[in-house]
C-alpha cells in the first residue's frame, strides 16, 4: 500500500494545495484542521506535515512532540507563515534546532512544491 | 529723610510756651500744630495723624499730659513724646517713662535744649523704626524659608514617583511615601543604603556614588513585586565639583511595559493574518505556474479563483484595519445625516443577496421602516452589511438570515438572526475583539478577517448606539442592534 502523509492545518486552502501534489506523487493523503483530529489517526502515518501555529500559538511544536511519542520514527515537517513572534525567532539554523523541535524540517508557507517534493522523498526513501 | 516736613504736636496750657515752641519750631524747618490743653491735642492729632514728635505738658486742664500720650501711643506707637514740665519730679519722671516718654524737657528751657532734645528724639525714632524694619523683614524671610521647605517638603512627601536621597557614607537620608511603597522598609532615616532589599537598586546607586568621570546618571528598568519601575539615579554634585550623593527616583511603567506588550503582539498578530493568505494565494499561483493544475483549464480557474478569494479577504482586512486606525486616532470623522434605517437594511440585504444565493440560504428582510437615526450612511451601512455578511458565513447551505427593523421606544433596532452553527458563552464573549474568529470544523472552511466584528462595534459606538449577541452553539445567533432615534 502507498505511503500515507498526515497534513494538519487550520487552513483549507493549505491542505488542499498539498494534498494535490502529493497525491500526484502517488501517496495517501489524510487531513486534519487541528492537533487532536490529526492524533486521532486510526492508522500510523509515515509523514506528518504541519502548520506550526493553529488554534494555540505553539499547537505544531506540541503536535510534533506527540507525534514523536506516539509514532516514534515518523517524521515532521513544520511550515509556517510566520516565524518570529513578537521579536522571539524561532526559525531553525542548525540539525539541533530542529531536533529541539522534534522535525526533520521547517519551511516558510508556502512550500515550493519541488522543495516539498525532495524533502518528501529524501524523508521517506 | 523725605522732603515733608516732620510735625510735631506741641500741646501746653500756657499760650507763651506754646507760641515759643511754634516760633522755634518754624524757624528750624518743622511743622508744628499747637493745641491749648490734652482734650485739643487729642482732637488735633486725631484730625490729622502723622505726627512724628509729641511735646507735651503735663499738667493741663480737661485731660493730662500722661493721659493724651497714653491715648497717642496706643493709636500710633511711632509717635515719640516729650515731655515739657515745669513740675519735673521724680515721680512725674517714672509715670512719663512708664507711658513712653522719650526725655524732659523742664521748664524753662531755651531754644537750644528744645531742638537739642528734638533732634536727639527723632534720631532715637529713626533708628527704632528702622530696628522694627529689619526686625518684620527677618520674621517674614524667616516665614518664608519656612514655608518654602514646607512646600518642597509636601512635594516630594506627595510624588507618585519613589524618590531616595544617599549621601557619599552610603546613608539614604531621604526616602518619600511612594519610594517606602515601592521598597518596602521600617528603618528611619538616615539609614544603610544596604539595608535596602534590593540588589539591582543599591548596585546601581552605588555604581553612580563611585563614579569618577563628572555627573553620571543612570537607568535601569526594575521589576520590585508586580510593577516595573524604571529607576533613574542622578548623581548630586557641589557647586565645587565634589560628589555629595545621589538622587534615586523610580517611575511606575507597569501600564507603559503592558501597553508595549499589547502592541508587539497586535503587530505580531496582524503579520501572521496579512501573511497567511498572501502565502496561500501564491500557493495557488506556484501550482498552477509549476503545471500542478495538470494543463486542465477548468482546474486553473478553480486554484486561479481560490488564489483570488484570499486576496480580497487580504484587501478588506487592509482597510479594515486603516478604518480601525482611523477611530483609534480620532480620525474618522463621521459626516451624520437623518438615515431611513429600514431603507439602508435593505440596501445591505441586497447586496447580500448574491452571496445567500450561493449557500441557498433564504435571506429575508421584515418589519416596518423603524425610523430615521441621525447617522454616516456609509458607515452605518458597512455595520449592517458586516452583520448580514456575518450571519451567512457562519450559517450553513439552507439556512436562514432574518434581518428585522422596527422602532423601539427612542431607539430604532435591528436585529440580525440565523439559525447557524451559534457561539459558546466564551466565544460570545471574545466576538468583538479584534482578530477573533471562533475556530472549529465549520469555520474553518470560512474567510474572514476577524475585524468585522469589531468594526461594528466601534461605529455602533461612534453613533452613540449599542451592539450585542445572543446565542448558543447549534441554535444560531442573533445580532441586535440598538441606535437612537433622531
Amino acid at each position: 500500500m502507498a505511503k500515507l502523509i498526515l497534513l494538519v492545518d487550520d487552513d483549507r486552502d493549505f491542505l488542499e494545495q498539498n494534498r494535490g501534489v502529493l497525491e500526484s506523487l502517488g501517496f495517501r493523503v489524510a487531513c486534519a484542521t487541528d492537533p487532536q483530529t490529526a492524533l486521532d489517526s486510526p492508522e500510523r502515518p509515515d509523514l506528518v506535515v504541519s502548520d506550526l501555529m493553529m488554534k494555540n500559538l505553539d499547537s505544531g511544536f506540541s503536535l510534533a512532540r506527540a507525534v514523536k511519542s506516539r509514532w516514534a520514527g515518523t517524521p515532521v515537517i513544520l511550515v509556517t507563515a510566520v516565524s518570529s513572534q513578537r521579536g522571539f525567532d524561532f526559525n531553525p539554523r542548525t540539525r539541533e534546532d530542529l531536533a529541539a523541535m522534534n522535525a526533520d524540517a521547517f519551511f516558510d508557507k508556502p512550500v515550493d512544491p519541488a522543495v516539498l517534493i525532495a524533502k518528501v522523498r529524501e524523508l521517506l526513501g | 529723610m523725605s522732603g515733608e516736613a516732620v510735625r510735631i504736636l506741641v500741646v501746653d496750657d500756657e499760650l507763651g510756651v506754646r507760641e515759643g515752641c511754634r516760633k522755634i519750631l518754624t524757624a528750624e524747618g518743622y511743622e508744628p500744630t499747637v493745641a491749648e490743653d490734652g482734650q485739643a491735642g487729642w482732637e488735633a492729632f486725631q484730625a490729622r495723624p502723622g505726627y512724628s514728635v509729641l511735646l507735651v505738658d503735663l499738667m493741663m486742664p480737661r485731660m493730662t499730659g500722661l493721659e493724651l500720650m497714653k491715648r497717642v501711643r496706643e493709636a500710633d506707637e511711632d509717635v515719640l513724646p516729650i515731655i515739657i514740665t515745669a513740675h519735673a519730679t521724680i515721680d512725674t519722671a517714672v509715670e512719663g517713662t512708664k507711658q513712653g516718654a522719650y526725655s524732659y524737657i523742664p521748664k524753662p528751657f531755651t531754644p537750644d535744649e528744645l531742638l537739642l532734645a528734638i533732634k536727639n528724639g527723632l534720631e532715637r525714632r529713626a533708628l527704632t523704626i528702622e530696628a522694627r524694619r529689619l526686625r518684620e523683614e527677618r520674621e517674614r524671610r524667616l516665614l518664608e524659608v519656612a514655608a518654602e521647605r514646607s512646600k518642597s517638603n509636601t512635594i516630594i512627601k506627595c510624588m507618585t514617583d519613589g524618590i531616595l536621597v544617599i549621601n557619599t557614607e552610603q546613608l539614604v537620608v531621604l526616602r518619600n511615601d511612594a519610594a517606602t511603597r515601592i521598597l518596602p522598609g521600617t528603618q528611619t532615616v538616615p539609614f544603610p543604603l544596604a539595608s535596602l532589599a534590593c540588589a539591582e537598586v543599591t548596585s546601581l546607586i552605588d555604581e553612580v556614588l563611585n563614579s569618577a568621570s563628572g555627573p553620571t546618571i543612570m537607568s535601569r528598568e526594575v521589576t520590585l513585586a508586580e510593577s516595573t519601575y524604571m529607576v533613574n539615579v542622578s548623581q548630586v554634585i557641589e557647586p565645587g565639583g565634589e560628589t555629595s550623593g545621589a538622587v534615586a527616583v523610580f517611575r511606575d511603567i507597569t501600564a507603559l511595559k503592558k501597553l508595549e506588550t499589547a502592541k508587539s503582539m497586535f503587530v505580531s498578530m496582524v503579520a501572521h493574518e496579512v501573511k497567511n493568505p498572501i502565502a496561500a494565494a501564491e500557493g495557488w499561483l506556484n501550482l498552477v505556474q509549476g503545471g500542478l493544475s495538470r494543463q486542465d483549464p477548468q482546474e486553473e480557474r478553480r486554484m486561479i479563483e481560490r488564489a483570488l478569494i484570499r486576496l480580497r479577504t487580504l484587501r478588506t482586512l487592509v482597510t479594515e484595519l486603516l478604518n480601525i486606525t482611523a477611530i483609534e486616532t480620532g480620525n474618522f470623522t463621521l459626516r451624520r445625516s437623518p438615515v431611513e434605517v429600514g431603507k439602508l437594511a435593505a440596501e445591505a440585504v441586497e447586496a447580500n443577496r448574491d452571496k445567500s444565493r450561493e449557500k441557498n440560504i433564504q435571506l429575508t428582510l421584515t418589519g416596518a421602516g423603524g425610523g430615521q437615526s441621525l447617522a454616516d450612511r456609509d458607515a452605518l451601512l458597512m455595520v449592517l452589511s458586516n452583520l448580514i455578511d456575518n450571519a451567512i458565513k457562519y450559517t450553513p447551505d439552507g439556512g436562514h438570515v432574518g434581518v428585522h427593523v422596527a422602532k423601539d421606544g427612542l431607539f430604532v433596532k435591528v436585529t440580525v438572526k440565523d439559525d447557524g452553527i451559534g457561539m459558546t458563552p466564551a466565544e460570545k464573549d471574545k466576538i468583538f475583539d479584534e482578530f477573533y474568529r471562533a475556530k472549529n470544523d465549520f469555520t474553518a472552511n470560512v474567510p474572514g478577517t476577524g475585524l468585522g466584528l469589531s468594526l461594528v462595534k466601534r461605529l455602533t459606538e461612534m453613533h452613540h448606539g449599542r451592539v450585542s449577541v445572543d446565542s448558543s452553539p447549534g441554535d444560531g445567533s442573533e445580532f441586535t442592534l440598538y441606535l437612537p432615534l433622531s
